[in-house]
Order: structure tokens, then sequence, then C-alpha cells
């Protein structure tokens, strides 16, 4: 008899989560971390969930439900579940909706604002930086403008994270095949080397226009130094945070953008509830922040 | 451009139409009946019966995942019975309607067409439901209709739709302002003429005419601003077009919100992030409903 061919968990295959359940954990995920679990990745979330579920011995996605819920373990415990279901989510061109607006919409609009008064600088920041593959997804973006809307502009891109062994790695900016899998083509013949196989070294020019540093988000005299951008990223990080921490961090992100600016969050993020001065912006496959 | 132009280009433009299709007599008969109170049951579904397409396509329908049916149904009358008397009367109209837009596939293939009508048509279901505006069936169905009179705009005139399409490669628009640009008139004029002709209730009329002005509405301006912004939801969450269109908006800078706020003040707290990512997931469904409509019906 053949094997049938579904998804299976390394302890075997995984519990079928009812939709009660998965609307449950769904809702009480998006509720304290400001992430929404789309329908699509029912499996994934099962698949993920089971290893979690092992480990605190919970037998059903009831029981585990409840333990989540419960007190300080519980909200260690949710760390935990979030790591396993944002793990290996970085890599260069993730959120193709949002480079696609970005690049017909918000980027032209903030280099006519600023053409007008003749600032030809643009600041960008990659806060959660990881390794270092959206800052420089967004260098490789504007490069290709260097001729045309970025003539004679001047480009800074900043990373950071906490984490400096991450740091250390977005400074040397060599990729495995796994961080490359979403490049087009197109970017991945002109600004990578692929050195060996499965070892792509991202090319000087690139990353000449990113700098990286460590940097503690929730270090208040530090951050008050991030001044003028004109588009922050910040994907999958502030889901992490409770939620003072949270909105005493969004406020930074305001404080630190041009009027005119945009503030971005991951593909699943809100912030709904977290700070009532950003106005949401609608475009095709998400949304954006600004003033 | 001056609104009587646009309308008196739209005239000209909707009597040069060679083989206007006409609407079925079943999907007037239903727009009648909504407005009729104390109607049978029994009446809907003679309907229905005496049409084997059609009665086809509501089976068909009724067992797509927008439904969600636990068995699957096999007889006009169980789809009755489990959807209940009003849903039954919106599944037969859409399903009539389905025809009199069949082969116009233009520059906007139709499959896109529907997939946009029935997003918006749902997406104004729900934001009725929020406002507690009292017909939220109505609502679905001037969401289906709204846009009529982009089908045919794409389809008599493909020289000038390719052009204009051509010429916003990349860029962010709207098209009912390129439209103006390039034919002279909209989808909303051309939509209002083919409405008119096909005796359209008034209020259907005011939707089409005024879904992206719903501030110049007089009849039901709540209705024009549901069906606006389900219109801007469903074009940035996959139901727009096939990609033909591409908008941004801010929808505290929406007329059409201001309007909604006014008569729903609790809109104001939406929790418009999950609104969308909740549409998102329906997005699947919509499809799937649309891609049942075209499988295996009238051989």
């Amino acid at each position: 008899m053949a094997f049938e061919s579904k998804p299976m968990d390394m302890k075997g295959s995984a519990q079928k989560i009812s939709d009660k359940d998965f609307e449950q954990l769904r809702d009480y995920i998006y509720n304290v971390c400001g992430i929404y679990f789309h329908s699509s990745k029912k499996y994934f979330l099962e698949s993920r969930l089971s290893r979690r579920m092992e480990v605190t011995g919970s037998k059903t996605h009831a029981e585990y439900y409840q333990y989540v819920r419960g007190g300080a373990t519980g909200s260690a415990e949710l760390k935990k579940l979030l790591d396993e279901i944002t793990t290996n989510e970085t890599c260069f061109f993730r959120n193709l909706p949002q480079l696609n607006a970005l690049e017909n919409k918000f980027l032209p609009e903030i280099v006519a604002v600023k053409g007008k008064i003749g600032f030809k600088k643009l600041r960008i920041w990659s806060a959660g930086s990881s390794s270092g593959e959206e800052a420089y997804t967004m260098a490789m973006l504007l490069l290709e403008k260097r001729a045309t809307l970025l003539k004679d502009w001047i480009i800074e891109i900043v990373g950071t994270d906490i984490n400096e062994t991450v740091i250390g790695q977005a400074k040397e900016g060599v990729y495995n095949s796994y961080s490359v899998r979403n490049t087009p083509d197109f970017y991945l013949k002109k600004y990578f080397k692929e050195e060996a196989p499965g070892k792509f070294v991202l090319s000087p020019e690139v990353k000449k226009l990113a700098t990286f540093n460590q940097l503690n988000l929730y270090d208040d005299n530090k951050m008050l130094f991030m001044k003028s951008f004109d588009f922050i990223f910040c994907a999958n990080v502030l889901i992490y945070f409770d939620a003072a921490s949270k909105s005493k961090v969004v406020q930074h992100f305001y404080n630190n953008l041009q009027s005119y600016g945009y503030f971005f969050v991951g593909q699943s993020e809100s912030l709904h509830g977290v700070n009532d001065k950003f106005k949401t912006v609608h475009f095709p496959g998400g949304f954006t922040y600004n003033k | 451009m001056e609104k009587a132009a646009m309308m008196q280009t739209a005239q000209e433009m909707v009597a040069s139409f060679v083989d206007l299709p006409t609407i079925p007599q079943v999907a007037t008969r239903v727009i009648e009946l909504l407005d009729k109170p104390g109607v049978e049951l029994d009446e809907v579904a003679d309907m229905i019966l005496a049409d084997q397409v059609l009665a086809a396509r509501v089976i068909k329908m009724v067992n797509s995942p927008l439904y969600k049916p636990a068995h699957e149904i096999k007889s006009v009358k169980r789809a009755l019975i489990y959807l209940g008397f009003r849903h039954i009367r919106e599944l037969a109209f859409t399903c009539s309607f389905v025809d009199v837009f069949q082969g116009r596939d233009g520059i906007i293939d139709i499959k896109s067409f529907w997939e946009h009508s029935f997003g918006v048509g749902v997406v104004s279901k729900i934001i009725a439901q929020r406002v507690r505006y009292p017909d939220t069936e109505k609502a679905y169905l001037v969401g289906i209709v709204h846009d009529i009179g982009e089908v045919f705009l794409s389809f008599y005139r493909q020289d000038a739709f390719r052009a204009l399409l051509d010429s916003v490669q990349g860029q962010p628009f709207r098209l009912v302002q390129k439209e103006a640009e390039f034919l002279g008139t909209s989808h909303n004029e051309v939509g209002l003429c083919i409405a008119r002709k096909w005796n359209f209730p008034a209020d259907y009329c005011e939707v089409i005419a005024l879904h992206h002005a719903p501030e110049e509405a007089v009849l039901d301006p709540t209705l024009c601003a549901i069906v606006n912004i389900a219109d801007l939801f469903c074009s940035v969450c996959q139901l727009d077009y096939g990609g033909h269109s591409w908008v941004s908006f801010n929808l505290a800078e929406e007329k059409a919100w201001s309007i909604l706020k006014g008569y729903a003040p609790n809109l104001a707290d939406l929790d418009v992030e999950r609104f969308c990512y909740e549409l998102e997931d329906r997005v699947p469904e919509i499809q799937d409903m649309v891609k049942s409509i075209f499988q295996g019906i009238g051989g």
C-alpha cells in the first residue's frame, strides 16, 4: 500500500485542529501579539503546534490554548510558539506587494516632496533587521533607480537588531539559497555571486549602501538619535512585545519618521489599538502607516 | 470634464453598442420581488425550476464554499430549505444575471469581473451588517451590479481601453479618472444608461452612477457609500480585476467613510487591519464560487 504524501511532523503526523480551536487560538494570538493567522496557514500552524503541545504535555488543542493563556508560563510559551511560527521567515524580496507599492507609489511620492525643497537624501531604517535581507533588498531596489528617479541622491539605509550575531552576518553579506529563494533572477544575477553551490555573496555595491548596528528598541536614549527617516520597516518584531512596550516603541517610530514618511510592519501584522496617531494607508496586497 | 458631456457621450455610446444583451426576465422579476412584502417561497422556487440552466447553476453555487453546506445539496428544493428565503433570492438573481455577460470578455475578462463584483457584493453585505443598514440583501445585490458599465466599456471599446491600461503601467491610478480621459465618459455613466435600459430600480441606478461619488447621492447616500468602501477594500485584496486596477487609499480621506461614520458612529472603532486580513481569507471562497458558476453549466 502506498503512503499518502501529506505534510508530516518530525514526531509523526500533527493532530488536526478544529475550526473552532483554530479561530480561538488565532483570536488570542491576534489580540496579544497583533499578528493574524490566515486560514491558508492553518496546516502550517497545526504542524508547528504539535511540537509545542508535545513539549508542554498538552493532549488537545483546547488544553494547549488554556496553557498558553495562563500567567507567566503561558506568556513564555506564547513567545516560543511565535518563534516556531516565524522562524526562517526572513529572506530577500519577502513582501512583494509592499515592494511593489513602495516602488510605484511611496518612493516617487517622497522623492517629489523632498525634491521640491532640494533635500536629495533618502533615509531608510530596517528595525529588527536580522541578517540584513530587508535592508539589502531596499538597497538593490534603490540602486536600480540610481540613473533615473534617484539621480544625485544620497541614500542611507540603516539596519539595527538587538542580536550581535545577526548584525555580524548582515555585515558579512553571505547568504544561503534559502535566503535568496524569492529573489528575482534579474537581481540574483546582477547583485550576487554564487561562490560555491548555495553560497551567495552580495556585491560590494549593495553592501556599501547599508550600515548595521546593534540596537535595543527599548533603549529610549538611543532611540532618540534615530532621526528623520523616510521609511521605517519593522516586521515580526513588535509581536514579541507586551502592550505597553509596543506602544512605547511605536511612539518612537512615529517620532523618528518624517511627516511625509511611511512605517511598514510585517505581512500579517496589525498596529490596531497600539497607536492612534498613525493612519492606515491601503495598497494592493497590504497597508502601511503614515502620519 | 463636464458631467453632462460625459452623460451625453455615454448615451451615444450605449446606443451604438451592437447586440447589447437584454436582462433575463428572471433577474428583473427577482428584483421586483425584493420590494414586495409577503412573497411566497414557492413563487421564487417556481421561477427557478422553470429554467433548467438556472436551476443547475443554483445547485452548483449553493455547494460552493461560500455557502458551506455540510453535505452536497442535489435539488433546488433542498437548496431552498438550506438557504432560506432571503438567500435564495440573492442566488436566483445572481445566477440568472450571469448569462447576460457570457462571452463578453473584453480587455477585462469576465471571470475577473465576477470575482470583483461578487467580492464587492459580499463585502457590501458585511459592511451593511456592521453599520446596521436595514436591507443587507440589497447591499449585496447592488454590490454585484455596481460595475456593469465596466464590462461593456472594456468589451465594446477594446482599443481605447487597452491604450488606457498601457498608459498607466506600473503607476497607481483610479480607473474612473482614466476612463474620463481616454473615453470621454466612464463606467458610471455607461452603467447608468444600461441600468435604465434594463429598468433597474432608482436606488440601484444611483449606486451604479455614483459609487465613486457617494456624496452626490440623493436617494440613498449610505448605500452608495457602502458600495464605495467595499469597492476600495476589494481593490486592495486581490479582487482587483486581475490586477487591472491599482488603488491606494486612506479611509480618513474618503468621503464615503465620513458618510458611513455619520450613519454609524461605532464604525470609528473598526479594526481595519483585521478587516482586511479577514477579507483576504475569504478571497479563495469568492474565487471558488465564481469558478463554480462557470464550470459544467449549460454544456
